[in-house]
């Protein structure tokens, strides 16, 4: 797939993190503190256990045993209790948390700039929105509050253990040094290696809805074997990279499973000797092995847990890396100007998508209130570059485009949006209700506002008729529409959005030939008093319109209204020609095309 | 170590998905195998460790110093073994994993190719995606628990085995009491799984409504909407967020219940041991064994239940496999296929009436364009009732049609990756002159890399008019007897469509070609022209005489939709 979104990198992602928990500190307060006291309570248990033994051993009746027995239920039963609190507390901050990553997420990808949605491809936009936000759900669910826990633990038996024998906990340091760098040897390249992996499951999931989506390609091109081909190579691409990551796992598994083993090692030998040398006793000696022993699960649940954490922060910073794209909606400037009018003047301007790879090269264009302007050229010539420039979509690298006097770029987004409107030819239905659907472009409309714009576009009947009327759920999964429905509810946002600019790209594309008449009814009602630009590719909106651009090679080269330019005789006449059916301008098919052409003129 | 994926996935058992996780765990036996061995000696050596320990505090107490140190080395040697047969456990529980997943998604891949273009009208092509997110983790997942779940199980027959040994009443209070806590444990479950399901399903919904913003970006961009859609979501996420707190407060429930349970337990069997151990019937030591056995049970029988939800989920995943792999295609091959060079003379229609010669360039123009559509469909069998030479079409293998006949129509996908291997795999030496016919030529050149350049997904970095003017490249390059195209200039502007017009009647001189379209510059061009009616040819004849003597004609041609 070719350019991936960015990806955050260490330090944004946890700059990030520490300001998350910083917004909670009460929480995270709480849930850490009712922790501590679950863990104290569960470690007084084996103590007093230790204690029976050894009441036991010097004779203690039953009449101990039953003490102790009842003490130590006494403390079970505590410690579930705080576990109870502790496990809610900490559910609650993570669940807050993660409502709050996944609104931002959401917020950034809604200000994603469209240029760089199509660079990456939806492919992988999606895959983080769905997969990542799920990975990232499963960490701070499961493993944040997990490795809480087991730090918490580990401080803990830690204290006990320079309590009941300061000596004994000497041992444990042997340890430490080959935990430490195994597991960082680990982190420093697990990371990269987890990233790289997702993304090739990505590939494989892409490869395969490809295949599916377009089965009937596949069997009428006879591409079986190419996409089998394709998939086990996506496949063998993600074996390698899983090869990687388990083979960083062979190294650093066994390295800390040797570093659990030693300490409990040594603890016995140093503390064993000791006891033959009469330092300690052996009441310390199996208190220590017990606490070295007991070291062991929370040490092992927290390098464990890291693993899911790591594979937590590639998502959180797949997720991070969305926002780095953003960069052709900059903030404005404090104080907004007010555009006066709705003229919109284009003066010397050039666009390049890539640094010497301009498209186009100086383009002049006033766009009068009222006035429809059909574009029209050979595909690639800029027609749609140009639309999104008259839409704002992207800035232009030089010259500068106005509309009432001010920069198209100087406008924020909202504002801008009740200025001009660009119409691609996609019209997707979200999920929602009608209503939604429609009322989206203007938060806030009311009633009539959001029928009027139905019934502009002929919908409101149908729409309420609907099962639900105008609260009926549609999109995927909802009450299915069809293409000319979904088309005019596309419509009926334009007409609530109200723009007094539109910019319509293919815009035929967006009329359905298939569909009935009426859906022409209805764009003629969301064109009239508007100015539209029209990048059209038939000739007959261009006939419709009060002046054509024709643009060739990032150049307009021919302006003027159609009859102008059929007298011009220039290509856009010979054109205009063939199109009714003549081979040369002396052929005798005349009456027939003009009369049509007057019908069409309306 | 296996190289993955397999070569040859070979013929999956899809009889049922039971079946089909047998044929999986017979396909890798023997990582199968060696991960349930190296789980089971894991077992062992964790379950050695608490003796050795033993052992040695025994030594020092005996100030045996040869001893401890000797014990202290077996410790060492057993927590070596341990961390080796447990990292060999996770390799191959690792590649069983990846195998189950990787020859999933390969079949799941074949038998979309074999099903083509009766897929969409077979399975719920949505279901058939989900197969490879969920499914094949799921059905990994059982493969992988089998080790564990194996190793689990020998290790809590052998603790029940040596604690019925020692004391026959203890031990049936440990042996009994252990499963008796974990069937509590899991009826406390039950109401936590409803629950979670519930937040798995609105989590799934929110996913749902993010991909949806995702696939809608474009229009928000154009219009606006985002405030409010920002708003909706919110919503739902702070419903989930709600949905998972009460789910947590079920599960924190549990939580208590996890440590009162077996720590209740616990205490019951230290008491009544004490006791035991006060009227002499066991050894303080035993009692103490008996303490680390009954805890170290836990561990293994949670791995039992972990295995036994594993492999449920993997079997509802393998049941959705074997749906999938179970589709047969409405446009099967007939008993016993005519030759392939039997495929000749007119290619025909006779539900409609159209009738294309061979070597000719016939149109077919309707008001309608999903007629032409149709009609273009049963001449290349993706439907019935075409006929060729008078025989009908689906006397012939698709294989056969597919290979002679060419439907190109404007849903064709462009695939993802290199540009070159979708418009030419074969690299046929075409290329070039369909480019130029295609008027693509440009586009190629505007691109980074040329046709090496990588290709988006859907084709999605072209325009509309690129993807349709590639795709004409892409049928030119393959070259059928009889190419088909389905309104293969409709998104190009006249300028272009002059040119491709132009150029493909010269390109496709004296090969039979139909073009279901009604712009009249292509028409213009075309030898033959079908006017289609309702489904049934009302005229035919050169596009000027029809433009003369066919008033609906000319109404069809000349009329365009417009702003």
């Amino acid at each position: 797939m070719t350019g991936l979104l960015p990806v955050a990198d260490n330090t944004q992602v946890r700059r990030y993190v520490v300001d998350l928990f910083r917004r909670y500190p009460r929480a995270l307060g709480g849930a850490v503190t009712l922790h501590i006291a679950a863990a104290i309570a569960g470690l007084v248990g084996p103590r007093l256990l230790g204690e029976l033994v050894e009441s036991l051993q010097h004779g203690g009746g039953a009449a101990v045993i039953d003490r102790l027995g009842l003490l130590i239920a006494g403390f079970v039963l505590l410690q579930s209790v705080l576990t109870r609190f502790a496990h809610l507390a900490s559910a609650r901050l993570g669940e807050g948390v993660l409502a709050r990553l996944r609104e931002e997420f959401v917020e950034r990808v809604l200000a994603l700039p469209l240029s760089t949605v199509e660079r990456a491809g939806s492919g992988d936009l999606l895959t983080r929105t769905t997969r990542d936000v799920d990975a990232l759900s499963r960490c701070v669910r499961l493993a944040v509050p997990e490795t809480m826990i087991a730090l918490i633990t580990i401080v803990l038996v830690i204290g006990a253990l320079a309590v009941v024998t300061p000596l004994l906990a000497l041992p444990l340091l042997v340890a430490v040094p080959i935990i430490v760098c195994g597991t960082r040897w680990y982190l420093r390249r697990a990371p990269k290696a987890y990233l790289e992996q997702n993304s090739r499951y990505s590939a494989v999931t892409d490869g395969l809805a490809e295949t599916v989506d377009g089965a009937r390609t596949v069997d009428a091109l006879r591409r079986r074997r190419e996409r089998v081909e394709r998939t086990d190579h996506d496949l063998h691409r993600t074996w390698l990279a899983e090869r990687y990551t388990l083979f960083l796992r062979t190294v650093w598994f066994p390295v800390v499973e040797v570093g659990y083993v030693l300490p409990v090692v040594a603890t016995l030998l140093v503390g064993g000797l000791l006891y033959l040398g009469g330092t300690v006793t052996l009441g310390q000696l199996t208190a220590a092995v017990v606490y070295v022993q007991l070291l062991i699960d929370p040490v092992d649940r927290l390098l464990s847990w890291l693993d899911e954490l790591q594979v937590g922060m590639a998502s959180l910073a797949r997720l991070l890396g969305v926002a780095e794209g953003r960069s052709d909606n900059p903030e404005p400037a404090a104080e907004v100007p007010t555009p006066v009018g709705a003229r919109i003047e284009v003066r010397g301007v050039r666009f390049a998508y890539a640094p010497g790879r301009e498209v186009l090269h100086g383009i002049d264009l006033t766009l009068e209130p009222g006035e429809r302007l059909a574009v029209v050229g050979p595909s690639g010539a800029g027609k749609s570059t140009l639309g999104r420039l008259l839409a704002g979509v992207y800035q232009p690298t030089a010259g500068t485009i106005t509309v009432g006097g001010v920069p198209l770029g100087d406008l924020p987004l909202d504002r801008l949006r009740t200025e001009v409107a660009l119409v691609s030819q996609e019209h997707h239905v979200f999920i929602g209700t009608v209503w939604d659907n429609v009322a989206m472009v203007r938060p806030g409309a009311d009633e009539a506002e959001v029928c009027s714009a139905l019934a502009a576009v002929h919908a409101l009947d149908w729409a309420l008729a609907l099962p639900d009327g105008l609260a009926t759920t549609v999109g995927s999964g909802g009450h299915q529409l069809s293409a000319a429905q979904a088309q005019q509810i596309a419509l009926a946002r334009l007409v609530l959005a109200d723009p007094h600019t539109l910019v319509l790209d293919e815009a035929t594309s967006l009329i359905d030939p298939r569909a009935a008449r009426d859906l022409e009814r209805s764009l003629a009602a969301v064109l009239r008093g508007r100015t539209v630009v029209a990048i059209a590719h038939r000739l007959f909106s261009a006939h419709d319109a009060d002046r054509v651009a024709v643009v060739e090679d990032g150049r307009i080269t021919e302006l003027g209204s159609h009859d102008e330019l059929v007298a011009a005789n220039g290509p856009y006449a010979s054109l205009w020609r063939s199109w009714h059916g003549e081979r040369t301008p002396q052929d005798t098919d005349e009456p027939l095309a003009d009369t049509d052409a007057a019908g069409a003129r309306r | 170590m296996r190289k993955l994926p397999d070569a040859d996935p070979g013929d999956p058992d899809d009889r049922s998905a039971t079946h089909y996780l047998g044929w999986l765990v017979r396909r890798y036996r023997v990582t199968v195998f060696a991960a349930i061995a190296m789980a089971v000696l894991w077992m062992l050596c964790q379950a050695f460790v608490p003796a050795v320990i033993g052992r040695a505090i025994d030594a020092s107490t005996r100030h045996d110093r040869h001893d401890l140190l000797t014990w202290c080395l077996v410790l060492f040697v057993v927590g070596a073994a341990q961390a080796y047969t447990g990292v060999s456990r996770h390799r191959f529980a690792v590649v069983n994993f990846l195998s189950a997943m990787f020859v999933t998604v390969q079949v799941t891949v074949r038998q979309a190719a074999r099903l083509g273009s009766a897929l969409p009208r077979r399975l719920d092509t949505g279901e058939v995606v989900a197969i490879g997110t969920a499914d094949i983790r799921a059905i990994g997942g059982a493969l992988d628990i089998t080790a564990r779940g194996t190793g689990s199980l020998v290790a809590v027959v052998m603790v029940t085995v040596i604690l019925l040994t020692t004391s026959v009443p203890l031990g049936l209070v440990v042996v009994l009491g252990v499963p008796v806590l974990m069937a509590v444990v899991g009826l406390l479950i039950k109401p936590l799984h409803h629950r979670q399901q519930d937040s798995r399903e609105q989590q799934g919904l929110l996913t749902g409504r993010a991909a949806d913003l995702v696939g809608g970006l474009r229009v928000l961009r154009g219009v606006g909407g985002e405030a409010m859609m920002a708003e909706r979501y919110r919503v739902e996420s702070q419903s989930l967020r709600a949905a998972g707190v009460r789910t947590a407060r079920v599960e924190s429930l549990l939580e208590a219940a996890q440590v009162l349970l077996p720590g209740v337990f616990l205490v019951l069997v230290t008491w009544l041991g004490a006791h035991f151990a006060l009227a002499g019937q066991i050894t303080v030591g035993q009692l103490v064994s008996f303490y680390a056995y009954a805890a170290f049970l836990v561990a293994p029988l949670r791995q039992l239940t972990e295995a036994l939800d594993k492999l449920t989920r993997g079997h509802v995943a393998s049941r959705r496999v074997v749906t999938m792999l179970n589709a047969e295609t409405d446009l099967p091959d007939p008993q016993s296929p005519v030759p392939p060079a039997h495929l000749a003379g007119d290619l025909a229609d006779p539900e409609s009436g159209v009738v294309v010669r061979p070597g000719e360039i016939t149109a077919i123009v309707s008001a309608q364009p999903a007629e032409a559509a149709l009609i273009a469909d049963r001449l290349g069998r993706y439907a019935e009732g075409g006929t060729v030479g008078g025989r009908p079409l689906g006397d012939f293998a698709v294989a056969t049609v597919r290979g002679r006949i060419l439907v190109a129509d404007n849903d064709a996908h462009l695939f993802s990756g290199q540009l070159r291997s979708d418009l030419d795999p074969y690299g046929s030496g075409l290329l070039p002159a369909a480019l130029h016919t295609a008027a693509a030529t440009d586009i190629v050149e505007a691109l980074p890399d040329g046709l090496d350049s990588e290709v988006a997904e859907r084709g999605r970095s072209f325009s509309g008019g690129q993807q349709q003017r590639l795709r004409l490249a892409r049928a030119l390059v393959a070259d059928p007897d009889t190419l088909i195209l389905v309104e293969p200039t409709s998104a190009v502007d006249a300028h272009t469509e002059a040119r491709i017009a132009e150029r493909l009647i010269t390109a496709r001189a004296g090969r039979t070609t139909v073009l279901c379209t009604s712009s009249p510059l292509v028409l213009d061009r075309t030898d033959r022209v079908c006017f289609v009616e309702d489904g049934r040819i009302v005229a035919t004849g050169s596009h000027h005489g029809l433009l003369d003597t066919e008033p609906r004609y000319a109404r069809t041609v000349l009329r365009e939709d417009q702003p």
